[in-house]
């Protein structure tokens, strides 16, 4: 039983891979502009299910968002505070009644699974008329979470035949995927534009120490190799 | 200056320690690269404690909000990440300068008489740095700390009569919980931490009594100039201290770098299941421990007994305290020794073969690679006796060479 | 012997010495300078506690007359919806010359408070309930006549007899020096609710 259905699933991995694959290499081109289009993707995609519970709306600031934008184009849910943590619109226990489990905190998940993981699982959904929400995963089989983003990226079967196009083209699509996922990896590591700008000056006064000890370590040793001649 | 240093130097020894420890402590003139390994470690030590106290100002030793506190210094503390990531780093940096130090130790037969008990004093600080490692990663209480606690606390169980006693008295429940962090932040920060600082005193003080070894494995106090000073010594200051103010440069800028441009490491120095919450009811993927303690977790598992299996773990642990009593040659370094040269070249690969399959699933196929570790291991120490007995050597040089 | 080994790579340059001596203290000491800072910063208040810092009232529930108690750092901020009668007496209380500081001339209020209501509106009156005079805090007393026959209505703590006016401007013969302190706050555009930011600089509460 089991056996068939992991060739079943190996099956139809193969066939995914062969026709969807080749347009699901991740693109990501990870900067504070692709961070900012994946918030304003996830807040209207996402937020409905997920928070982002560390990560305070005011942060976005740093990406170079104004205060007004940040309101605007991702404090979606009405109940949100601007000072505090990214919440989502729905009660969390109606949703654990719905999807059966409660849609989890997405602050840590790309520092959890990878980047890669997260595109792929969102990149992954086909049509399961089996499954209570009509959706399954080839990375996560018998995912309670429905492809919300089919009407974008279209609806496939198990196979990888395309049942229903969607509303973008392919290209589009999985580029707003990558960003959707650079703004996750930015919510899991939101220092990271800091150490980048300054990492090289960090650096820089290291070295510049370390060539100065270096040069008073040769003016030294002098003595030592000195004597060395000597045979002292 | 004159008059304040006399006063000053009346009622505390400052001139005295200054002369004794550093203008008039002669060290080998051949040191080379191993030997930048122990003031290194004393500054990554003292950045430990730095940001740990740091860590300690803003962390709450509770179940259900120590994994939120550690997130509050990531995202809401200014300059908590830069603070978190020295700290977590820096324990995968010190064990890498710890393997480095006793590598040298082995090396150029450092344990050998008179250093026994610097040896010991040494390897004593190493064991209980894995305990303060252990506390330490408990501590954020993600899913890795969780699983890694419920464990290493049931290693414990394990010995003989008191273990379950001891397990109930490590966790201060019936698992790992409120209790459990709270007595861990007390050890990892005061007790185990207070006791580390007192063995690398006393390793240092171990250190000046009898001299420091170096490559040449030779005794530089046996060839005396006319002023009293070893002929091929230096003093320890300025000399080494403006070679060691270099080292730390070049180290600071390797620290440096991994903070601001690999913090996790690719998830060796920062794991990802320690992203997850910890979670009683959900086990992870697999229970790896650290790198720098995978070689032992990897010889736990190569014996399929569970007290068999902890019983080889704690040899492997052990047996290295008898070093100076099992090698019985009468050179030291192994630069004239090529047969122990060749014992320590491999037990160095084993030693980081069993680190890498220590982080694998434990699937069967990695079974032989973790016997042959643990064989080769046990036996350098099993074998040492005799083949340094036998072992052919080359001639000693009287003088150290530059 | 010593003659041959002195070349100008060899000879010890006590000049040089001491310049690089310098350099590199000078790095190390700035490294250590710049840590220190970022030490010391991370001590400050954390985005957490800066989210927690200010506090939002919504307005509607407060009918004329009403004093709303709300905890703002650790301070028991007050908002009270006067009536008309209420802001009469403030102007009273100026005739009748019962105040130590009418013009609110000590900075206990931000300058777009410096005004017989203490107020952004004159109707809202938002202040911390802390006595100038040793940190107790005042009952509420709006009705005249309800703490001395000439009492037109205000503020009277409990511990040492301070008293205030429905704006908080202490009264005469009371132990208390200066009006109670009025923090920085501001409505939202539809005047709905009202957001507690920071405590005026420049005021002083006990």
């Amino acid at each position: 039983m089991t056996k068939k259905a992991l060739v079943s699933a190996a099956a139809g991995i193969a066939a995914w891979l062969a026709t969807g694959c080749a347009f699901a290499a991740p693109q990501f081109s990870f900067s504070k502009p692709s961070v900012i289009a994946g918030a304003k993707l996830f807040a209207e995609h996402c937020s409905a299910c997920h928070s982002v519970g560390s990560l305070r709306y005011n942060r976005l600031v740093e990406l170079g968002m104004t205060e007004a934008q940040i309101k605007k184009d991702i404090m979606t849910p009405d109940g949100a505070n601007y000072l505090q943590g990214m919440t989502p619109t729905m009660n969390m226990a109606e949703a654990k009644q719905w999807f059966g489990i409660a849609p989890p905190n997405l602050s840590h998940i790309v520092r959890a699974q990878g980047k890669t993981w997260v595109y792929t699982y969102l990149t992954s959904f086909y049509w399961d008329p089996q499954r209570p929400s009509g959706w399954n995963n080839h990375l996560f089989p018998n995912v309670a979470m429905p492809d919300i983003l089919s009407p974008w990226g279209g609806t496939y079967a198990k196979d990888g035949t395309l049942m229903q196009p969607g509303l973008e083209s392919q290209a589009v699509y999985h580029k707003q995927v990558a960003e959707i996922v650079d703004f996750l990896r930015y919510a899991s590591d939101p220092s990271i534009f800091k150490r980048r700008a300054d990492g090289p000056y960090v650096l820089g006064v290291l070295i510049l120490l370390s060539l100065f000890a270096y040069l008073l370590k040769k003016e030294y040793w002098k003595d030592v190799h000195k004597n060395d001649k000597t045979g002292k | 200056m004159s008059r304040f240093g006399d006063w000053l130097n009346e009622r505390f020894p400052a001139r005295e320690l200054m002369r004794e420890h550093m203008t008039e402590y002669y060290a080998p003139k051949n040191f080379n690269i191993f030997y930048y390994t122990g003031s290194l470690l004393l500054l990554m030590i003292a950045l430990q404690l730095v940001s740990g106290f740091l860590l300690m100002a803003h962390y709450v030793p509770t179940s259900a909000d120590a994994f939120n506190s550690v997130q509050g210094i990531m995202y809401d503390t200014k300059w908590g990440w830069l603070i978190r990531y020295m700290h977590v780093d820096g324990v995968s940096l010190i064990f890498i300068l710890l393997y480095l130090h006793i590598g040298r130790g082995l090396l150029y037969g450092s344990y050998r008489k008179p250093r026994e008990l610097l040896w010991i004093i040494g390897y004593l600080t190493y064991i209980m740095m894995m305990g303060e490692a252990f506390f330490g990663y408990v501590l954020p209480f993600g899913n890795l700390s969780y699983w890694a606690g419920q464990v290493i606390t049931s290693i414990i169980h394990a010995v003989p009569f008191v273990g379950p006693g001891l397990t109930t008295l490590a966790r201060g429940g019936p698992g790992v919980g409120t209790a459990t962090l709270e007595r861990f932040l007390a050890l990892h920060a005061v007790l185990w931490f207070l006791i580390i600082a007192a063995l690398i005193v006393m390793h240092i003080l171990a250190l000046h009594q009898v001299g420091s070894n170096n490559p040449d494995g030779i005794e530089i106090k046996k060839t005396k100039g006319a002023d009293g000073h070893p002929l091929d010594g230096i003093p320890f200051h300025p000399y080494y201290t403006v070679k060691d103010i270099f080292g730390v440069g070049v180290w600071l800028t390797v620290f440096a770098a991994i903070i601001f441009y690999a913090p996790t490491m690719h998830g060796v120095f920062l794991e990802r299941t320690t992203f997850f919450r910890a979670n009683p009811m959900v086990s992870l993927p697999d229970v790896t421990p650290p790198w720098y303690l995978a070689p032992y977790y990897a010889m736990l598992r190569a014996i399929p007994n569970k007290y068999l299996g902890i019983g080889l773990m704690a040899l492997a642990i052990t047996l290295p305290f008898l070093l100076p009593w099992l090698d019985r040659n009468p050179v030291r370094s192994s630069r004239y020794r090529p047969v122990y040269r060749v014992m320590i070249i491999i037990m160095a690969i084993t030693f980081f073969t069993l680190a890498w399959v220590g982080e694998q699933p434990p699937l069967p196929k990695y079974f032989i690679v973790e016997r042959m570790g643990a064989v080769l291991y046990i036996g350098f120490y099993l074998l040492l006796p005799i083949i340094s007995s036998i072992e052919p050597t080359r001639k000693v040089p009287e003088r150290v060479r530059s | 012997m010593a003659e041959t080994i002195e070349n100008s790579n060899e000879a010890p340059n006590p000049g040089r010495r001491r310049f690089l001596t310098a350099a590199t203290s000078v790095v190390g000491a700035a490294i250590a300078g710049a840590t220190v800072v970022a030490m010391v910063e991370s001590m400050e208040p954390t985005a957490a506690e800066e989210a927690a810092a200010s506090t939002t009232v919504n307005l509607a529930p407060i009918e004329p007359g009403m004093q709303v108690t709300v905890p703002w750092q650790k301070k028991p901020a007050i908002i009270v919806n006067r009536t008309p009668a209420m802001l009469a007496t403030l102007a009273e209380a100026e005739q009748k010359k019962l105040l130590k500081d009418p013009d609110c001339s000590v900075p206990q209020q931000p300058p777009y408070c410096r005004n017989r209501y203490r107020a952004r509106k004159p109707e809202w009156l938002v202040m911390v309930r802390i006595c100038t005079h040793l940190c107790c805090i005042p009952h509420y007393r709006p009705k005249p006549a309800s703490v001395a026959p000439w009492w037109l209505g205000g503020f009277y703590c409990p511990c040492h007899g301070s008293m205030y006016d429905l704006s908080g401007r202490v009264i005469k013969g009371s132990p208390a020096p200066h009006n109670m302190a009025v923090p920085e706050y501001d409505f939202s555009a539809d005047g709905k609710v009202v957001t507690i930011t920071d405590m005026y600089a420049k005021a002083h509460l006990c």
